[in-house]
């Protein structure tokens, strides 16, 4: 064995000291066959990014590179080009995207925060319907943003959604006959399904305003409440109808269950206990005005907000309650919020709602589950990676984590996430299809990917 | 409350640091091409690093100079692909003058002027490991007084002061990135000094067998004072604020034994083993003190953890005819860096060196020294688990130098 390095050594003299290691292996199929891949999702899925949907986050989206690498694989690796219904610039669809700019304060100084990028010019042709030049006029990611499982049976539903107006084949039919449609078209041997968070994202964006209980009824026809959670037979009879239909011939595939919404920084960034009380006259000025209350107590340092609940009581906020980073920081900086007034209920999850968004969770992750388990499918635990990235996880040298802007993996919108965000989770998905189906895809190089933009 | 936006700290991911290679055993040429031994036999006045024992056996005044050109390559590669080091060359010098102050003397005077460590290591710029390293460059030169003293035929002693003065350059992308996608980038710059001394004993048993003991302190090199610039994005400025560093870095201890034989009734042969113990566990982490700090930029620790190690050398010097000689030597340098914290900024493993050269004396007064080095390092499948980054490395370098040296 030395021997090898004495002479690799000597060898050095004619290879002027150009030492190489090739340790990459060739990507191999496994059980699967990757050569046609459709994914089917909602925003995760379509690569929605700041708050809006643009060509860049696009294409940086986890479908996207998924496909690359599965292309990298020799047998039955994919083939020819992943056709997605590309809008034709970076400005934001329909609304703009959000950039890192100055904020301005009421207070008259400014810092570093997330604004509409400023030079937004609503584009005429992200407008226009997408017609994919593929073979068959194919499309490979059918995520639509916003759309629910709830929305499966919702007929005319390209007229309701712009994202799946711009590439529905018939604006007249239901998500479910779009599917059918697309799955004849692109015979996917391979599917990824990422479907549910927003059968429970919308009660909890809306703040709990929506009912949460899993009874709701729907307001028009199949149509739910935007702010409702879906009742759970619902979401088994149209998340089964799904898979069903998506291998209907012959896929295999991965799905993705819903990850801990909790977790995420549109929730986590703005404390519950962020009311920093700097003077002890403050603090009585305070306690005063709560009428000197037990049920009420501020003192110096970090306090409670005062929010209004959704019966309509205003309470001082109890530790893990939940306040949306939508919350106007002005209004709490200048006009009170959270402290003489109330924080309004739209902004605040309470414990109750917290409870509901969790159990909802858990409900639609075991039908997920069990759809897995029935078909023979690959599960990705997102539930359980979304924990691990709460604590943080290194790569190469970065350190990615859950928290707003600083952990680099979820975008200025905090519920989405930044090109290195789903290049992460392409690797979890990549992990989980290579236990499944005994496959050897390689990784992704995160970090060549973007993360945060700074001006 | 707009200030949480960025409360989080982006701490610089691993302020990378200097690797187990950066140790140079290039101090005497003759010594070079003989494996680097040289602790039993004072071949010339560059004993004053062999062995500072050596010295007074140097019977006239003698002066030494030498330079060596070192060209090391490093391959990276992880299951995604492969890359490798840009090329780069060193250029280490060194400079001896002392001997027996007359003729007869017992006491010998020298001064040596030598690099004793340096590295440097050069990546792409957006290669995957640029988050720790892109490029790193340490020079380090040592000065060193000495004094010997010959006690008897058979016993010499000597020791040295060493002032110690080097450079310290790093360069490394930050984990934020501007409009474009491009990296922020840190440079860090250190100028530092350090003392430490450099003892020996030499034995002569007898006129075809020698022995020597030496010791060379650790050296710390304090390197506050540094500057850290920052190159990132106009809006980050002033969370990345230029400023100044301190840090100390341990240049260890190195104990040697060396025997050196003449097996041939002619004597024209000299066998050498040398076996270098070096103190490298008292590199346990770097630690960089910013001299400013904000919520992003905080003072840097990185854990090291080397482990100590124990090289052994052998060489060999026939001696053709009274003007040539040639060497032939080889040893094994077991790396310091233990499994979990290998990092790119010298990614050291247990390295194979085979060394050669030849000496001619045109003169009667007046030699000249070729030598070359092979290294090679075992290919390693590393990690830095720190900052979690792994994969395989290999280096190798080859190292030409000469020497010229005059008996006065």
């Amino acid at each position: 064995m030395k021997k090898i390095y004495i002479i690799g050594a000597l060898a050095c003299l004619f290879s002027a000291c150009k030492p190489s290691v090739n340790v990459t292996v060739p990507p191999t199929a496994g059980d699967a066959t990757f050569t046609s891949y459709l994914a089917i999702g909602n925003s995760l899925t379509a690569g929605y990014a700041d708050n809006s949907l643009y060509v860049t986050g696009q294409l940086n989206s986890y479908p996207q590179r998924l496909f690359e690498q599965f292309a990298t694989i020799g047998d039955r690796g994919a083939k020819g080009k992943f056709y997605q219904p590309l809008l034709t610039g970076d400005m934001g669809y329909p609304g703009p995207r959000k950039v890192v700019g100055l904020v301005g304060s009421c207070l008259g100084d400014t810092s570093l925060g997330a604004i509409d990028l400023p030079y937004f010019a609503a584009s005429s042709e992200d407008a226009k319907a997408y017609v994919s030049d593929g073979p068959n006029h194919q499309i490979n990611n059918i995520g639509v943003p916003g759309i629910r499982i709830a929305d499966y049976a919702v007929p005319t539903y390209g007229n309701l959604n712009p994202y799946a107006k711009r590439f529905y084949h018939d604006l007249t039919t239901t998500p479910l006959e779009e599917l059918q449609f697309r799955v004849n078209n692109v015979h996917p041997t391979f599917v990824t399904i990422w479907l549910g968070a927003n059968d429970v994202l919308g009660f909890a964006t809306g703040g709990g305003q929506g009912d949460g209980s899993g009874n709701a009824l729907p307001i028009f026809g199949p149509l739910y409440a935007s702010d409702a959670v879906t009742p759970t037979a619902v979401f088994k009879r149209y998340y089964d109808t799904v898979v069903a239909m998506a291998i209907s011939v012959g896929a295999r595939g991965a799905l993705i269950n819903i990850p801990d919404i909790t977790a995420i920084p549109f929730f986590t960034t703005i404390p519950s206990n962020g009311l920093y009380i700097s003077r002890q006259s403050l603090a009585d000025s305070l306690n005063r005005a709560y009428g000197n209350s037990k049920d009420f107590a501020f003192k110096l340092g970090y306090n409670q907000f005062i929010v209004k609940d959704h019966l309509g009581h205003i309470r001082q906020s109890v530790p893990g309650e939940l306040i949306l980073l939508t919350t106007p920081l002005d209004s709490i900086t200048c006009a009170a919020w959270g402290s003489y007034r109330a924080i309004p209920e739209q902004y605040v999850i309470t414990t109750e709602e917290l409870q509901q968004i969790r159990s909802a969770t858990t409900r639609f992750n075991e039908i997920i589950a069990n759809a897995a388990t029935r078909n023979n499918l690959a599960l990705v635990d997102m539930y359980s990676y979304m924990g691990t990235l709460q604590s943080g996880i290194v790569y190469n040298g970065i350190k990615y984590n859950t928290s707003y802007i600083s952990g680099s993996a979820f975008s200025l919108d905090g519920v989405h996430l930044t090109p290195r965000g789903y290049a992460i989770v392409a690797n979890k998905i990549i992990e989980s299809i290579n236990a499944k189906y005994h496959s050897t895809i390689t990784a992704i190089d995160v970090n060549k990917y973007n993360g945060i933009l700074f001006p | 409350m707009k200030k949480h936006l960025l409360a989080a700290s982006l701490v610089l991911s691993s302020f990378a640091s200097f690797g187990a290679g950066y140790q140079l055993n290039l101090q005497g040429l003759r010594q070079l091409a003989m494996g680097g031994t040289g602790a039993a036999t004072p071949w010339d006045i560059s004993t004053i690093f062999y062995n500072p024992g050596g010295l007074a056996r140097i019977k006239t005044i003698q002066a030494y100079a030498s330079v060596l050109s070192i060209n090391p390559g490093t391959a990276y590669g992880n299951f995604q692909g492969s890359t490798r080091s840009q090329a780069q060359s060193f250029t280490p010098f060194n400079i001896y003058v002392g001997g027996t102050v007359k003729e007869g003397s017992r006491l010998g005077l020298g001064l040596g002027i030598y690099t004793p460590f340096g590295t440097g290591i050069k990546w792409n710029d957006d290669w995957a490991g640029r988050y720790l390293v892109q490029q790193i460059d340490l020079k380090c030169v040592f000065v060193q007084p000495t004094v010997s003293y010959k006690l008897s035929e058979v016993w010499s002693v000597g020791a040295g002061f060493i002032y110690a003065n080097g450079t310290f350059d790093l360069r490394q992308a930050l984990p934020v990135q501007n409009g474009l996608g491009e990296d922020a980038t840190a440079k860090l710059h250190g100028v530092g000094n350090g003392v430490g001394f450099n003892a020996g004993i030499h034995m002569k048993a007898s006129e075809r067998l020698s022995f020597g003991l030496t010791y060379r302190s650790q050296v710390n090199m304090d390197l506050s004072g540094g500057s850290a610039t920052f190159n990132v994005p106009a809006s980050l400025k002033a969370t990345f604020p230029n400023t100044t560093f301190g840090s100390l870095l341990p240049l260890p201890q190195v104990a040697t034994f060396g025997i050196a034989l003449k097996p041939l009734n002619n004597e024209r042969l000299t066998l050498a083993l040398d076996l270098n113990y070096t103190g490298w566990n008292s590199y346990d982490s770097l630690r960089i003190d910013f001299d400013n700090h904000t919520a992003m930029l905080q003072n840097m620790h990185a854990p090291r953890h080397y482990r100590n190690t124990l090289t052994t050398r052998l060489g060999a010097n026939y001696k053709i005819s009274k003007v040539v000689s040639v060497m032939l030597g080889g040893a094994y340098d077991p790396t310091p860096v233990v499994n979990g914290f290998v990092s790119p900024e010298l990614p050291d493993a247990d390295r194979v060196v085979v060394t050669t050269g030849a000496a001619i004396k045109p003169l009667k007064r007046f030699t000249i020294l070729a030598a070359c080095e092979f290294v090679s390092s075992l290919k390693r499948i590393g990690s830095y688990n720190y900052s979690n980054f792994a994969g395989t490395y290999w280096t190798q370098a080859i190292t030409p130098g000469v020497a010229v040296y005059y008996n006065f």
